[in-house]
């Protein structure tokens, strides 16, 4: 099946979002439907954890939902979800590092087991655990998510330069790990 | 390796569809609750308003208008409830009170009435209950055999802490603190300002100690040695205070206000705000979690990091207690006149149970969860 022409997506993903204002939950649900895989996805490839990347989801969607009638239409909705979605993702990376430092004997005992972590190419997970949470949301960003390197620096407000060099360590990273494997 | 090696690589992650329609629960529900762009004139609302309630208070009289009330119910409420309180859905027993009495919910979901309390909590280790009437203190058994008594003015927020073998109660009379041993003895003022409507909150301690923390009618968070009589730290003043908890280790204590939640270190009083407003309740899980809920969710925060755990399809929450085992949270809808079961553990699970007022005598306030 030939994919639809970006052209009508944006089309329909305007008039998504017009309707949406206007109060159709129809329109909403069309938006969320078409827009959670590759958020979730995104914060998943980010942060490595199942739960957290439902979460981080799901509030980028309630922000866009309180925020929904500022928003301008003549900008595309993706680009401001994916944003929101991502610099959560990267506070997360972040905040759980700090917390590390601190010591995992520090932490209280979980009252039930946590859900078991994602069992998403395990290969790949090694391979992105090794980033940083940055570079990760800079290879997502383009890898996953199709933006440019300019597009990304704008997203993340980042120089140009600095979104390169994160790709090119990110590539050589990813690299370097899954060399084994057949393409 | 080439780039669309990579991009074959990311795109092959599954999305958790379960994930999914949890989450599309929670965006459609807050949807539907958001302030529309355009809204009537405010005299026009306010018209509307009445004529509402007006509309309502009808309909509630009447047997066929009871059945309106029950749609609108319906519709607030959560899909699926069950019609009664069958079982908690994990360990435990639950402690509520209001104008239909105190009432001990056991985890096989039967119920023992304690009493014509309105208020109640529980005992540190969940062995006892302080309950309260408008003028009476009483110590009771979950099993409902009152210890003893004490007669008092307008008593409020009664609160039990201390260890296994020396306990505390701390509660207000019109606007002053006091505090009783657990034994009913030496009943005494414990501090020499008045008190704003805050329940008072012990500190979890294994020591021999006994200290507490309440807010003073100026709005100034106070920790105070009630043994010694002496005052630990005092903050500057806060607007609107509504709720104090202190953090299962006794080392943080949490204050809700009308605009923020402020979070104390229990030593020195230093503070950490959160921005989030309109808190009315908050809750410490056994593991440090900390639940909040504002007119328009639930929230849970662990370390710095929030989620929202549950937005009600239409009205107003009410109260959080935890789980003994902190897999679940619960919280009351009153409107639809629903409990509402939280899983944030090992699940994500919502459970609903509707006719709450008609198993108590009358819609309770949530007193807390205990083993």
């Amino acid at each position: 099946m030939r994919p639809e022409p970006r052209g009508e997506l944006d089309r329909r993903e305007h008039a998504w979002v017009r309707d949406a204002q206007r109060g159709s939950a129809p329109a909403l649900e069309q938006l969320f439907r078409h827009h959670w895989p590759r958020a979730y996805r995104a914060a998943l490839l980010v942060v490595g954890d199942a739960a957290a990347a439902e979460d981080i989801a799901q509030e980028a969607f309630l922000a866009a939902v309180r925020a929904l009638d500022r928003f301008d239409r003549r900008r595309p909705f993706g680009p401001w979800l994916h944003r929101i979605v991502v610099n959560r993702a990267i506070d997360w990376g972040r905040a759980r590092t700090l917390r590390r430092e601190l010591g995992e004997a520090d932490a209280p005992e979980p009252a039930a087991p946590e859900r078991e972590p994602a069992e998403y190419a395990p290969r790949l997970a090694t391979a992105l655990a090794g980033l940083g949470p940055e570079h990760r949301a800079v290879i997502v960003l383009r890898y996953l998510l199709e933006y440019t390197p300019g597009e990304i620096a704008e997203l993340l407000d980042l120089p140009r330069g600095t979104v390169n060099s994160r790709l090119r360590r990110g590539l050589d990273r990813l690299e370097a790990v899954l060399r084994e494997e057949p393409e | 390796m080439s780039e669309r090696r990579v991009q074959r690589l990311l795109d092959s992650t599954p999305a958790d569809e379960q994930a999914e329609a949890r989450a599309w629960e929670i965006v459609r529900t807050a949807y539907a609750q958001r302030e529309p762009r355009r809204r009537p004139r405010r005299r026009l609302r306010l018209v509307l308003a009445f004529a509402a309630v007006a509309a309502l208070a009808a309909a509630a009289f009447s047997p066929p208008g009871r059945a309106v009330v029950n749609a609108v119910r319906r519709s607030i409420g959560i899909e699926h409830a069950q019609p009664a309180l069958f079982r908690l859905p994990t360990g435990g027993r639950v402690l509520v009170a209001g104008d239909g009495g105190a009432w001990v919910v056991a985890a096989d979901g039967s119920k023992r009435r304690l009493g014509d309390y309105a208020q109640a909590s529980w005992s540190p280790h969940g062995l006892y209950v302080v309950a309260a009437s408008t003028n009476e203190l009483a110590a009771v058994t979950p099993a409902g055999a009152v210890h003893w008594t004490l007669s008092r003015p307008k008593i409020r927020f009664p609160r039990w802490g201390g260890t296994r073998t020396d306990t505390r109660i701390a509660y207000l009379t019109t606007s002053r603190l006091h505090v009783v041993g657990g034994d009913g003895a030496g009943d005494a003022a414990a501090a020499g300002v008045a008190a704003a409507p805050v329940a008072p909150v012990w500190q979890p301690t294994s020591a021999d100690r006994h200290v507490l923390a309440y807010v003073t009618a100026r709005g100034r968070v106070t920790v105070l040695d009630s043994d010694r009589g002496s005052v630990r730290w005092i903050s500057p003043a806060y607007t609107g205070p509504r709720v104090l908890a202190w953090s299962p280790d006794g080392k943080q204590l949490a204050l809700a206000t009308r605009t923020k939640v402020v979070l104390f270190d229990a030593r020195t009083g230093h503070t950490t705000a959160v921005r989030i407003a309109g808190v009315r309740a908050l809750a410490f899980a056994p593991d440090g979690r900390l639940a909040l809920l504002n007119d328009r969710e639930v929230v849970l925060r662990s370390g710095t990091r929030s989620r929202t755990l549950f937005v009600p399809p239409g009205g107003r929450l009410d109260g959080l207690a935890w789980s003994p085992d902190g897999r679940w949270l619960l919280t009351e809808l009153p409107a639809a006149d629903e409990w509402v079961f939280l899983q944030t553990r090992g699940g994500r699970r919502i459970l609903a149970v509707s006719h709450i007022a008609a198993q108590f005598g009358a819609f309770p306030t949530l007193s807390g969860w205990a083993k």
